[in-house]
């Protein structure tokens, strides 16, 4: 499958501080794929440098073929890309109805059916100024002047953050029904059961660096949570496998989380003659705590 | 580009109108004055002892010296050089401090896309206060029956606007390169207007005794006001090139950095 978005060494120092550290990473055509990471982690800049908003220090980034790095290109690709950013403000001394009429003239793609149904199901004031709204009504309206541009690609940086559960269900579907109709929806969240409910391709980052690029069906099937107990102490040294990212030892019982080669991890416990052991998936939350942790 | 300039004259509108208020104000004030000043100068010039500035016969006989004087070369220029600067306020630099930067530049719009739309809706609006100013003269001349030229008032407001534009263009880039919101605004006014109004008095000493110095080029204010009998041949071109080269110098500058701030 195609890839829409595809990086590669991407860097962003900011004086000496690099936020984002040889970042190579791809999403492909139709993907819901989601981009968790701690805050400082390296995501926002990254979605920024993306978008044309950031320079890279140095590396490539393309979307749809375009480079990132060439102002007229990052035009085309922000012809193509609905973006919406984390820090949802808007300008405050328009009404609801002259931003809509302002962000239209800038797409010829915008879906003006879309629209009017986002409108309703939002419960949006069209003659209200933007200063007026609440928090989740201008996240709302920041989501529809998103939604509606009918672009290929939707980069969403924190989506639901500032709406209540009815709202996020509403966004959550909204999103899952732009990706059964083709858009690639590459976005940012730190609510994991959302990205659960939704994705179905996770890119973790931590400190500017990629820790996980996968599918959701493999993270569920690749990382285990293994729990054994033995007979005689063990030592946390006998536990250092490929596969194995972290090994907790209380008195005889080992707890182990492993990312791979499930199999021989399995007959490594077995030849250190343990007497139960338990197999048990990993929540994402899980698999990203241990990600994070490991790397902090 | 037609929202872009619709956005840029909504962000701006109330300071074009405080900027109509003003020149209304100014002009009226001048027009209204006239009478009572000519009598005092008269007066002045009948009393050997009184002050006799060799620039009294003008303004007592020359309707459009006067004109001249008090609005070209002085206080409609001044107001109108504030406002010029104020309507170039704004861009995406200040947009980070209100927090919309993000939302513009997701939009397929380039950054120098956004400058230009923006300062070309302050020239307009500048142009626009000055082509009022016209109107107000022309009004108010008829009100206290007195005769001038329209043509020299047009070529007047032209040669304003046409020097004035430097204006716009180094208050825009002043406004890029300092920090802060409202800050960024009072530094530039500071950091353009004192000179300018140094500038102006220094030039104005200089040519009274008949000296001249490279720094009369950079003296926007005489630029911008032109000799009072103003024509084709002594329209100040000189001057109006190096304001022209400046503004395209600031121009440049504003749009190679703009190309390269991280948002």
């Amino acid at each position: 499958m195609a890839h829409v978005i595809e990086t590669q060494q991407l860097k962003k120092s900011y004086g000496t501080h690099e936020a984002v550290r040889g970042l190579d990473l791809s999403v492909s055509e139709g993907a819901v794929c989601a981009f968790l990471g701690q805050n400082g982690a390296g995501k926002s800049s990254t979605i920024k440098m993306l978008l044309g908003m950031v320079h890279p220090t140095s590396g490539k980034g393309r979307i749809f073929g375009h480079s990132i790095s060439n102002e007229a290109e990052s035009l085309i690709i922000r012809q193509k890309v609905a973006f919406v950013a984390e820090d949802k403000r808007l300008y405050d001394y328009m009404t609801v109805a002259e931003l809509i009429r302002f962000t239209r003239a800038f797409f010829p793609t915008w879906d003006e059916r879309f629209e009017q149904e986002l409108l309703d199901r939002f419960e949006l004031p069209l003659d209200r100024k933007v200063r007026q709204l609440s928090k989740g009504m201008r996240t709302k309206l920041a989501l529809l002047l998103g939604f509606a541009r009918g672009c290929k690609l939707l980069i969403l940086d924190e989506p639901t953050e500032g709406l209540d559960p009815v709202a996020i269900e509403d966004v959550l579907q909204i999103v899952v029904s732009l990706a059964a109709q083709g858009t690639t929806i590459f976005f940012s969240s730190h609510q994991i059961g959302e990205v659960e409910q939704v994705a179905d391709h996770v890119l973790m980052i931590n400190r500017g660096q990629l820790v996980l690029d996968a599918s959701m069906d493999e993270v569920k099937e690749r990382y285990k949570h293994i729990q054994a107990v033995f007979p005689e102490p063990v030592e946390e040294r006998d536990f250092r496998l490929p596969g194995i990212e972290k090994a907790r030892i209380e008195g005889r019982t080992v707890t182990l989380v492993a990312s791979d080669h499930l199999d021989s991890i399995l007959e490594h416990v077995r030849m250190l003659k343990a007497g139960s052991i338990d197999v048990l998936p990993l929540t994402l939350k899980e698999v990203f705590l241990e990600k994070v942790k490991v790397r902090s | 580009m037609n929202m872009l300039l619709y956005k840029a004259w909504i962000e701006t509108r109330v300071r074009f109108f405080a900027g109509l208020i003003a020149v209304t104000i100014v002009c009226i004030f001048y027009l209204q004055q006239h009478a009572w000043l000519v009598k005092m100068w008269a007066h002045e010039l009948a009393d050997s002892k009184g002050y006799h500035g060799a620039w009294m016969p003008l303004g007592i006989n020359h309707y459009s010296w006067y004109l001249w004087h008090y609005l070209y070369d002085n206080y409609l220029q001044q107001v109108w050089a504030l406002f010029a600067l104020l309507f170039a306020f704004g861009g995406l630099i200040r947009e980070r401090s209100s927090g919309t930067v993000l939302f513009s530049l997701g939009l397929p719009v380039s950054r120098r896309q956004w400058l230009f739309s923006r300062l070309a809706v302050a020239l307009l609006e500048a142009l626009s206060v000055a082509c009022f100013a016209v109107v107000v003269v022309v009004i108010g001349s008829r009100v206290i029956h007195q005769d001038y030229s329209l043509t020299q008032l047009i070529l007047h407001t032209l040669l304003m606007v046409g020097a004035g534009v430097f204006l716009l263009a180094i208050g825009n880039l002043c406004y890029s390169l300092a920090p802060g919101n409202y800050t960024s605004l009072l530094v530039t006014l500071i950091v353009l207007g004192v000179p300018y109004l140094l500038l102006q008095n220094y030039m104005q000493n200089e040519r009274d005794l008949n000296k001249t110095t490279w720094l009369q080029y950079l003296d926007v204010g005489h630029a911008m006001a032109g000799p009072w009998q103003i024509t084709w041949t002594s329209f100040p071109w000189i001057a109006l090139f190096v304001a022209w080269g400046l503004t395209g110098l600031c121009l440049s500058i504003t749009a190679f950095y703009g190309d390269r701030v991280d948002y």
